[in-house]
């Protein structure tokens, strides 16, 4: 089987952001950063689905230069070879953007199985994977949890809401989005890292021809407030209350 | 003539099967990787003095055996030039025996001949009829070996009075053909140590546990196969003399589990002869065995020979990691390392609140001493953060300067010792950059294990500044501390502090001055036992056998005292589970926050009005 994981190198968690000059991005510039966690749990979902089916695993990720860093990571880990879709603008680009340039670098590929991470830990706009599936004009699921390969075709475990599950049928080819912790990860071995330095990354210049469609105005922080309530009546009715609306608008319990 | 032409013969019969056992094992160490090193001259020369001339490490171990080892082995040396008289004379070569000086050193061996006879009957009995568990199964060998040197003795002394006669020449031939007969048994035999020993104690690294760093420009990557053993590896097999100290005095096997680090040794030696030279180390040994070590070092430290166990098992647990092969719990906390940069993959706002909270300041060298290098449980356990910020106090009132690293990353202690090398290099080149970076000259931890993997794991980077232990310190800095009190309390040394660090001292005396009575447990002071948590084991769910933590425990339990008193993170969380476990009322507490809390509560019980008490005195 031949499956392709889509990562994307995003700010590391522990790094303090700070908002750019026009409010549009973070200053990024000193950033440390890091593989995208939900992405890591994809490209894990591709190599024990490798390791079951055989085939290979191929990286693909559109990002500056500095992506090489997680291209090599992906690498060590297991993947047999990746595509570094060239693109300084992508790393704070919309969905739409993105996917453009990826579907363009791996059209020629014929992927049997495309995963992406659910969402990025810095834009979380969801969207990449689902993107990438139609501009690749295969079906997708989203929010995975478990998958199976079951002659040419796929049995996956979506995540619904409220504790849910449901189990869906799909066609291969097909594209998954993959939620985060659904497997173990697994570490990079010397031997891996050592195996990454001879595999081949192919180095794709992005055309250019999707441009966002979306603009940040406002980048900001959230701010802390304090609300304080006061909830009327007697004990009884109080109480009601409050479990009504710790439910319903705090979502603090079920 | 026709006795010398006899003699001579068997000369070359015996001492044939002696050099081609020899060569053949020589020529498996000289094939054998790496080099054998030989830095650090006047250490080497120094452990070779006491341990290999005085006997100091057989001796220390159990007394009564070692002394009667030393006797053996003082005697056997004093009767080299005995012997060699005795083989040139009877090879008609040239004959001392019958000049005076001949006779006065004759003389002089008496009391050695007395010596051995003495220790050897004393060792034969306790090896037949005690029949210590370490030694394992009687081997009928030894008995011939012990029979043989006792003879040896006997004819030396007979030798005394019969001077002529067919007695005598009867007597003289025994005791030739008694050397020879032992020499042809040597190399086959636990006895190899006679000859290997010298050699092994003097390249034993003067560091315990010192394990070399893989290097990656050569592809290194650990001990995968037999093949892969360095020479110094092979040259142990061979020297192991089987007296089973290590196996005593490791905590996996007192515990039950399979672990046995003289067996690990001896399928070396059994699979090197056979000539198994591709087969999977971790195949050589017993399943799972290369997991259950704490790291705590009691093998190495405790062994009379100079094997060096930690670079064995570390070295064949880099060969399983580089292959993705850790235990599925290591490979969770690999990538907690990678992700986050701490153990417990926790992110650094949770340090940074602790770092607020705790007043702690940014490292500048223009006004800080030392840097307080906090480690993951500093900066991520709130329980050993209260042992910290005792600490802090205690330095503060006594005016010791010292910040915090903006951020920190695990030293890569567990990456070391769990044999994940390239982590631990990524991450030790990190942090010696920071380090470099910030200026710093002194390094202060409350962490043994830190302090084992700054100060020794990172030499090798060329990283080489001072890096103390908070109790070293606090000890130093604490002279006028004199408070009064009775409390009886347990200590437990922590292996990193006192075995590898040689810090048994400091504890205690904190501990007097601050109005404790210390009960020892049973294996305290340099040779404690371990808590269970070193080399990974802290992430450990199912312990084969007992518990680590719980025997230790019960250990200090034993004591009678109230309170146990540690002095690191894993110690306390691994003793602090065993507490719980056995739902005890013995409390577990650290010493810096044992010594605080004295000094407070001897603040509260009488201060004259106005008058801060002498022990929070800053001193001038």
């Amino acid at each position: 089987m031949k499956i392709a994981v889509c990562i994307k190198q995003v700010p590391a968690r522990d790094w303090q952001p700070r908002v750019n000059e026009s409010r549009t991005w973070v200053r990024d510039e000193d950033a440390a950063f890091e593989m995208n966690e939900p992405d890591a749990y994809a490209l894990e979902e591709g190599l024990r689905l490798k390791g079951r089916h055989g085939g290979e695993v191929v990286v693909c990720s559109a990002g500056p230069s500095r992506v090489s860093h997680v291209i090599r990571e992906a690498l060590a880990r297991g993947a047999d070879r990746a595509i570094h879709v060239e693109s300084d603008g992508a790393a704070s680009a919309d969905a739409f953007e993105v996917a453009g340039a990826l579907a363009e670098a791996m059209s020629g590929e014929s992927f049997d199985l495309v995963l992406t991470g659910l969402q990025s830990d810095d834009q979380g706009f969801a969207q990449t994977g689902v993107v990438l599936a139609e501009r690749l004009g295969v079906p997708h699921a989203t929010i995975i949890m478990e998958v199976k390969v079951d002659g040419g075709a796929l049995r996956v475990k979506r995540e619904l809401e409220g504790g849910w599950f449901q189990w869906v049928a799909m066609p291969l080819p097909a594209l998954l989005t993959i939620q985060s912790g659904i497997n173990q990860l697994r570490y990079a071995t010397l031997k891996g890292i050592m195996a990454a330095k001879k595999k081949d990354i192919r180095k794709v210049a992005a055309s250019g021809a999707h441009r966002s469609r979306q603009r940040i105005v406002n980048l900001y922080a959230p701010k802390k407030t304090k609300q304080t309530q006061l909830i009327g009546g007697t004990p009884a009715e109080a109480a009601r209350e409050l479990v009504k609306r710790l439910r319903d608008e705090a979502r603090a319990i079920d | 003539m026709l006795s010398a032409l006899v003699l001579a013969l068997l000369v070359v019969l015996f001492g044939g099967l002696f050099v081609v056992q020899l060569s053949r094992r020589l020529l498996l160490v000289g094939r054998a990787k790496g080099t054998l090193r030989t830095d650090h001259v006047p250490a080497r020369v120094s452990r070779f003095l006491r341990e290999v001339v005085f006997q100091s490490e057989v001796i220390a171990g159990k007394p009564a055996v070692g002394l009667a080892h030393a006797l053996v082995f003082w005697g056997f040396v004093a009767f080299v030039g005995y012997s060699g008289c005795q083989f040139l004379k009877g090879l008609g070569v040239v004959d001392l025996t019958g000049t005076s000086s001949f006779h006065y050193y004759a003389l002089a061996l008496a009391p050695f001949a007395l010596g051995v006879l003495g220790g050897i009957i004393f060792l034969v009995i306790r090896r037949v009829v005690f029949r210590p568990e370490a030694l394992g199964p009687l081997s009928g060998e030894s008995v011939l070996i012990g029979v043989f040197i006792a003879t040896l003795m006997i004819t030396f002394l007979l030798d005394f009075r019969l001077t002529e006669g067919p007695a005598a020449a009867v007597n003289w031939w025994l005791h030739l053909i008694i050397i020879l007969v032992f020499l042809a048994l040597i190399p086959g035999s636990k006895h190899f140590h006679l000859v290997l020993s010298p050699a092994t104690v003097f390249l034993k690294s003067p560091v315990l546990g010192e394990v070399r760093n893989l290097d990656f420009e050569k592809e290194e990557v650990g001990l995968e196969t037999l093949a892969d053993l360095e020479k110094k590896q092979v040259l142990d097999a061979f020297t192991c003399v089987e007296c089973g100290r290590c196996q005593m005095n490791c905590p996996a096997y007192a515990t039950g589990k399979r672990l046995n680090p003289k067996k690990m040794i001896l399928q070396n030696e059994d699979a090197l002869l056979i000539g198994r030279m591709d087969a999977k180390l971790v195949e050589v040994y017993d399943p799972g065995v290369l997991w259950q070590c704490t790291t705590c070092g009691a093998c190495e430290q405790q062994c009379p020979v100079g094997v060096e166990h930690l670079p064995l098992i570390l070295g064949a647990r880099r060969g399983l990691v580089s292959n993705g092969e850790a235990p599925d719990a290591l490979g969770a906390m690999y990538n907690h390392l990678e992700r986050r940069g701490n153990i417990w993959g926790l992110t650094s706002d949770v340090r940074q609140k602790f770092v607020t909270s705790a007043g702690l300041e940014t490292f500048d060298p223009e006004r800080h001493e030392y840097l307080m290098w906090l480690g993951c449980a500093g900066s991520y356990e709130a329980d050993f953060q209260k042992a910290l910020r005792s600490l802090f106090e205690i330095l503060r009132a006594r005016q010791v300067t010292f910040g915090v690293l903006a951020k920190e990353r695990c030293t890569g202690d567990l990456a070391k010792r769990t044999g994940n090398e390239y982590l631990f290099q990524e991450l030790a080149t990190a942090n010696i950059a920071d380090f470099q970076a910030a200026g710093v000259k002194k390094i202060l931890t409350a962490c043994p294990h830190c302090l084992k993997t700054l100060s020794e794991d990172y030499k090798p980077f060329g990283f080489d500044v001072e890096v103390q232990h908070s109790v070293v310190l606090v000890s130093k800095i604490a002279g006028d501390l004199r408070l009064p009190g009775a409390e009886a309390v347990a200590l437990h040394d922590p292996c990193y502090l006192a075995r590898y660090a040689g810090h048994t001292k400091e504890p205690r005396d904190l501990l007097a001055r601050a109005g404790a009575v210390v009960k020892e447990p049973e294996r305290s002071g340099d040779n404690p036992f371990c808590c269970g948590a070193g080399g990974g084991l802290l992430f450990e769910e199912h312990e084969e056998g007992t518990r680590i933590s719980q025997r230790r425990f019960e250990q200090l339990q034993a004591t009678g005292a109230g309170t146990i008193v540690t002095a690191c993170p894993f110690c306390s969380i691994m003793l602090k589970g065993a507490q719980a476990s056995a739902n005890a009322i013995t409390q577990v507490v650290d010493l810096m926050t044992f010594v605080d809390g004295r000094i407070k509560s001897a603040a509260a019980a009488a201060p004259p009005p106005g008058a801060r008490p002498a022990s929070l005195q800053p001193v001038p």
